[in-house]
């Protein structure tokens, strides 16, 4: 269990973090929902250790957080880009975590081996990063930081770069191994459908304010999330493309409108 | 067919130092208006094995002098430029580290003289190392201030994340993707020690004669053959430096 109570955070007599405080169970994912700069790294880099707090407490299991060094927090932080050793191959990347915690070889062959079949990657095992596209070297990424068995994932846009379709499926592909992993994780969005897809657990971060929200209808209901007014967008765009109630048909007018409007 | 003839033409604007050294230093009695000396003899090269001569010798100190300013201005140069990188106002301690070539070296060892003499370091290979390095140590930090970027600071907090000590991630992340850039300035700083005459010559005292410093003097004394041979050992270990490290060097940004 996570605690964090009344964090919070200045730079340079600017609060970037205000009374911050949150609740996450294990294996629970929170999507924090933010704009650029509302302090969602911030928050994300205090719970890693890299920043520290100026006040507040932050525990997991009941051990108090503040004196760990980031090194020794099993708390594993990823970047909106993969950042993928680029000297070493797909394995070692992944294995990486086990070689620095000197784990023996034979295990470290297993694990990696058996977690590069989950991501499915095993065909690029031996490939250097810059061999992979875009979706892979996420995952390998997601694999690296999976092998270590993170007590906590903080995830600071992660599929941000990518495009919309590997976006979805890096979506479930992280919902499934998550599940299967029973990982719990921070999850920071700016995209309202990503943080809905991919949270069991739903906040908004706004100037460096943190709202929880209960439930699946009072996060689309808030208007700060702006869903409930994207949502009506979409029905005005139907009910003008379509007056009639008759389905659209597969493939037509209605799906292809739709989606340019969506990129 | 263009490209061939500008290879051909660079080879042969490379090499031909190289064969006219060669046949200045085996050459006798090569005089204008003759294309290629009328004889030739090996008594030069002979000579490079001669105790009394100080080639060797003086190719020994060049080795230890320019290997050492490379390791050490890199190795600092790393750790200053990650401090300058790091600091509140980087873009002012980047203006300082070129203020060592507001001077000529020369100057700049006319200056430091009177330091280094109370130090007791005056005539030693000290002395020299440490007037080589206060040029090279701001060149190597200049070269390797590209390294410290966000991107760097991110795979060091990463590579923490995942477990690493600070030592780990310097081992295992900073140290192999910083690799070709530090290759690169280990070559440019060994050459910056290797090739440089004015400030060793000052600070020497005459006492450190460093394979440079001897060229000069053959040059200075009309010693033809035997300026050719120490050139010739002048110029073999930057050019199997430049060879070695091509790869490194050709880089692209």
């Amino acid at each position: 269990m996570l605690l964090v109570s009344h964090l919070s955070k200045h730079f340079h007599d600017q609060p970037v973090l205000r009374d911050i405080s949150l609740r996450l169970a294990e294996g629970e994912v929170l999507a924090v929902l933010g704009r650029s700069g509302c302090g969602k790294t911030t928050l994300l880099k205090i719970l890693a250790g890299l920043e520290t707090p100026d006040t507040g407490t932050l525990t997991l299991h009941g051990q108090d957080l503040l004196p760990v060094p980031p090194n020794e927090r099993q708390m594993v932080y990823l970047y909106q880009e993969p950042l993928l050793f680029p000297h070493l191959s797909v394995f070692e990347n992944v294995a990486f975590g086990l070689r620095i915690r000197k784990v023996k070889e034979v295990e470290i062959k297993r694990q990696v081996t058996d977690l590069l079949a989950e991501l499915e990657l095993s065909e690029h095992a031996q490939k250097a990063p810059h061999q992979l596209s875009g979706g892979q070297r996420q995952r390998v990424s997601f694999g690296r930081a999976l092998i270590i068995r993170p007590r906590l994932l903080l995830l600071d846009e992660p599929f941000g770069n990518l495009d919309a379709q590997t976006r979805t499926a890096m979506q479930e592909l992280f919902g499934r191994v998550s599940r299967q992993h029973g990982i719990t994780s921070i999850f920071v969005t700016h995209d309202s459908r990503e943080a809905l897809t991919v949270g069991s657990r739903l906040g908004y971060l706004e100037r460096g304010v943190l709202t929880s929200f209960a439930t699946v209808a009072e996060f689309i209901q808030d208007p700060r999330t702006n869903i409930a007014a994207e949502l009506s967008f979409w029905e005005n765009i139907q009910r003008t493309a379509n007056p009639t109630p008759t389905p659209p048909q597969k493939g037509g007018a209605l799906v292809l409108e739709s989606k340019n409007l969506e990129n | 067919m263009r490209s061939r003839l500008l290879i051909f033409f660079l080879v042969i604007l490379f090499a031909l130092p190289f064969g006219l050294l060669g046949l200045l230093a085996v050459g006798e009695g090569w005089r204008f208006p003759d294309a290629l000396p009328p004889a030739y003899s090996l008594e030069p090269l002979r000579g490079l094995i001669a105790a009394d001569n100080g080639l060797l010798a003086g190719l020994g100190q060049s080795l230890l002098l320019a290997g050492a300013v490379a390791v050490l201005a890199t190795a600092g140069g790393f750790v200053v430029a990650r401090a300058v990188a790091r600091s509140r106002r980087p873009g002012r301690w980047t203006a300082l580290s070129y203020l060592p070539y507001a001077l000529p070296p020369v100057l700049l060892a006319v200056l430091i003289q009177p330091f280094i003499i109370r130090m007791h370091l005056s005539g030693s290979v000290g002395g020299v190392l440490l007037g080589l390095l206060l040029v090279a140590l701001p060149f190597a930090t200049l070269l390797l201030s590209s390294f410290w970027t966000q991107r760097a600071t991110e795979y060091e907090q990463l590579a923490s994340t995942l477990g690493c000590t600070p030592r780990q991630a310097l081992r295992w992340v900073l140290l192999p993707l910083a690799a070709p850039l530090l290759r690169t300035t280990l070559v440019q700083t060994f050459l910056l020690g290797w090739f440089d005459f004015g400030l060793t010559n000052v600070l020497s005292v005459g006492k450190v004669r460093t394979l440079t410093v001897q060229v000069f003097t053959y040059v200075g004394e009309a010693n033809g053959p035997l300026a050719a041979v120490a050139s010739l050992l002048l110029l073999l270990p930057p050019a199997l430096l430049l060879l070695a490290n091509k790869s490194a060097l050709l880089r692209k940004p």
